[in-house]
């Protein structure tokens, strides 16, 4: 009966309550505004007289005991009081005109001929400005200070195919880019140069995340003609370089991780399969990293944001000026990874909400602490239900670490929080969501516990089963989404909705396509990374590069995945062109 | 429970039973409220795509762990997609790019510690903390402020390291 694209609210009202709008008007919402109450973090109602007893006109008393009578629903023509029982009773008993009432205890509208409750934007709006009042909050979609000066206007979708004279031209003109060997390009085997797996594994994801594949092959970073190592090349004392006896007088200081990266796409995406040594990428990094340039093993997602601070330092020094990262305009690294992290911290005592914005570049989640303490494995367990889920112990999925993150949580009476509104330090919630999306989405899984014990700081690893779709959505963990929430789901453009988004444009939806797993144990372990190219999965396992099912990668232990927006994700289309 | 009284007003036992009820009921109907609301304005997200990669997942589980299953193989022997059969360790010769000697790929990362005399920093750096590197990144990235690897775990626990060469003694030379 309702539809729904995504974020956007389709609604379809009952007749009775089209009826009864295009009669009177939002005239007896308004009425109804006044008498709404809201306690913080609680739940609206109408209520005329704080001290008012509810009571149902049609009820006699022995009925007023019984417990059939679930909600009071006055009418709002004319304001009279029934139970749930004898709401249709008064529309009926009354000429047309009564046939909507309003649930005093939660603030909904009820149709008494349907039975049903029902909505309306209008009445939301009102519920909501209620709501946001006795909080003194303000209106939720204040102006946010993150917004984006410059707002691109967004255009419709068209996909576009050619006509037949336009086919003619471009068989004639081109010839598809195969590959020699029938596999997709830039699949190649990446050497260890020593323990160097962490590195070869995320060098593997960033080779194919489509907005930095594509920056590097436009040749938007050109290594031949870079700025930077020019620049680098003039200066005596580079003071990223920790040499000792100068070691290094046999050439000028080249250090570039963008250039370096450069080389290697060059490389890997060439059409030679031979396994690719990133020795200089490794050098140049162990320059930008020293604290972490030994020969041990280190960890992948360590180097991760290592590397994209590492091309955001470069670029930007070229600039002079610092840029916020928020808005990635700074690097491609931030342009790609970069999203904007809102949190919210409310007064329990006020309602008063106060928001902070910070910028990320990736999200790392916790796994379920409170996982049973069985050490039974349940992977042959959990086929014998539908959807995973045991008896005792449900399957630990993305979407419920996502739900964990997003959650509202009471932050303790030791972390009372100072509230602007009440001028004394409070218990507060806490509730983090996404304010704004990175084109590519990087998820880290905390599998590496400390405890810091005085004597021995200990590290365990949790190789616990994470399920993870290869669609995403990540529509219920924005912001306007979480706002909305928490104002009861009511119908109002929270942070700014855009209401004329066509679905195919919404940036919510996301596309797996690489997968960074972790085996072995804390000290002793290897990488892999699973490549998700033209909707066929591949193994990269250092140099070796194989072809797996699906399942394998189903199954496999999640450590890092990368999810691109769909609408930058390509499929393979079924009609390729032959010459 | 005790029994009603003769006349017709409930007891004491018979009341509170009444608002524990009446409490009870107004719980459910708030939930079911809330339910109908996200059900008929469709926010309940794409239920049946999210229990379809659930299904998936556990499929591919059982898929997996099922013996008679093509097993992934130790791919170290195996031959790749190219039809290549790479060398356990890396055997590609190239310059290093610090001292310009001949190195072996697969020995390149101990080399080009020893060549740029990292090692008794790396080594220092790292007891002295594993904080500098968390708040290196916390600025970047606030969200994921710790170093699961940091050398002073190691050292604590004393490990070895996976291969090669143990330096802990001292005893290597500086180039």
């Amino acid at each position: 009966m309702n539809h729904h694209r995504n974020n956007q609210i389709l609604l379809q009202t009952c007749p009775h309550l089209s009826d009864f709008k295009s009669k009177h008007g939002t005239k007896p919402f308004r009425v109804l505004q006044k008498c709404l109450r809201v306690k913080p973090l609680g739940r609206a109602e109408i209520r005329r007289d704080p001290n008012e007893l509810r009571r149902c006109i049609s009820c006699t008393t022995t009925e007023s005991s019984s417990s059939t009578r679930l909600r009071f629903l006055a009418c709002v023509a004319c304001a009279a009081v029934s139970c749930n029982s004898h709401a249709a009773g008064h529309a009926e008993s009354r000429e047309s005109g009564h046939e909507i009432a309003v649930d005093v205890d939660r603030a909904e509208l009820y149709c008494c001929v349907c039975r049903d409750q029902v909505y309306d934007r209008e009445f939301d709006g009102s519920v909501v400005l209620a709501q946001a009042e006795s909080s003194t909050l303000g209106v939720p979609n204040t102006k946010n200070p993150i917004e984006s000066p410059r707002k691109r206007r967004r255009v419709e979708y068209r996909p576009w195919s050619s006509d037949p004279r336009e086919q003619v031209l471009m068989t004639r003109g081109s010839s598809p880019l195969q590959s020699g060997d029938g596999y997709p390009w830039g699949l190649r085997g990446l050497n260890n140069l020593g323990n160097t797996c962490f590195m070869n594994s995320v060098l593997q994801a960033l080779l194919h995340t489509p907005p930095i594949r594509n920056y590097f092959l436009s040749d938007r970073h050109n290594r031949y003609v870079c700025e930077l190592k020019k620049a680098n090349n003039n200066n005596t004392h580079n003071n990223n370089v920790v040499l000792v006896n100068g070691c290094n007088n046999n050439q000028s200081v080249r250090l570039c991780l963008a250039c370096d990266m450069d080389a290697m796409f060059s490389a890997v995406y060439s059409g030679d399969r031979t396994p690719y040594s990133p020795a200089k990428l490794l050098y140049s990094w162990w320059q930008h990293a020293a604290n972490l340039a030994s020969y041990e093993q280190q960890d992948a997602h360590e180097f991760f944001i290592s590397m994209l601070d590492g091309i955001h330092e470069k670029v930007d020094k070229d600039r002079g000026k610092p840029q916020s990262q928020g808005n990635g305009d700074c690097c491609i690294a931030h342009k790609v990874f970069s999203g904007i992290l809102r949190s919210d911290v409310t007064c329990t005592a006020c309602g008063y909400t106060s928001t902070t914005y910070d910028p990320c570049v990736d999200i790392s989640l916790d796994l379920d602490p409170n996982y049973g303490s069985s050490t039974k494995t349940s992977s042959t367990k959990s086929h014998h239900t539908f959807n995973g889920e045991t008896a005792d112990r449900p399957q630990s999925t993305l979407m419920g670490c996502l739900e964990r993150f997003t959650r509202p949580e009471r932050l303790g009476s030791a972390e009372k929080f100072f509230c602007q509104q009440c001028q004394i330090r409070q218990e507060s919630l806490k509730q983090m969501s996404l304010k704004k999306l990175p084109l590519v989405l990087c998820f880290h899984i905390k599998r590496f516990e400390h405890s810091n014990t005085r004597k021995m700081p200990m590290s365990r690893k949790v190789d616990r089963y994470l399920q993870f779709p290869f669609s995403l959505d990540m529509s219920s963990y924005i912001s306007s989404s979480i706002l909305r929430g928490r104002f009861g789901n009511r119908i109002f453009a929270f942070g700014g909705d855009e209401k004329d988004i066509s679905p195919s444009e919404l940036p919510s939806n996301f596309e797996l396509f690489a997968l960074v797993t972790h085996s072995g144990k804390l000290e002793a372990g290897h990488y892999v990374t699973y490549l998700r190219l033209d909707n066929q999965w591949y193994k990269c396992d250092d140099a070796w590069i194989t072809q797996v099912n699906e399942n394998i990668v189903r199954a496999a232990q999640a450590y890092m995945m990368f999810y691109v927006q769909k609408t930058l994700y390509y499929k393979v289309s079924e009609n390729l062109t032959t010459s | 429970m005790s029994m009603a009284n003769d006349d017709n007003t409930p007891s004491l036992s018979q009341m509170s039973s009444n608002i524990f009820g009446d409490l009870l009921d107004s719980i459910i109907v708030d939930v079911s409220s809330e339910c109908h609301r996200i059900a008929r304005l469709g926010l309940d997200r794409n239920l049946e795509e999210e229990e379809e990669e659930l299904r998936l997942s556990t499929q591919a589980r059982a898929r997996v762990a099922d013996p008679s299953n093509n097993g992934e193989t130790n791919t170290k022997s195996v031959v790749d997609i190219f039809g290549q059969t790479p060398p356990a360790v890396a055997s590609e010769i190239f310059e290093c790019m610090n001292c310009g000697r001949s190195t072996v790929a697969g020995r390149f990362a101990p080399h080009l510690e020893k060549c740029m005399g990292k090692v008794r920093k790396a080594r220092l750096k790292a007891t002295r903390s594993s904080t500098a590197s968390q708040n290196r990144y916390s600025r970047e990235s606030p969200v994921s402020t710790y170093s699961p690897y940091s050398s002073s775990n190691r050292i604590a626990n004393g490990g070895t390291p996976v291969s090669g060469e143990d330096y802990r003694d001292g005893s290597f030379e500086e180039l």
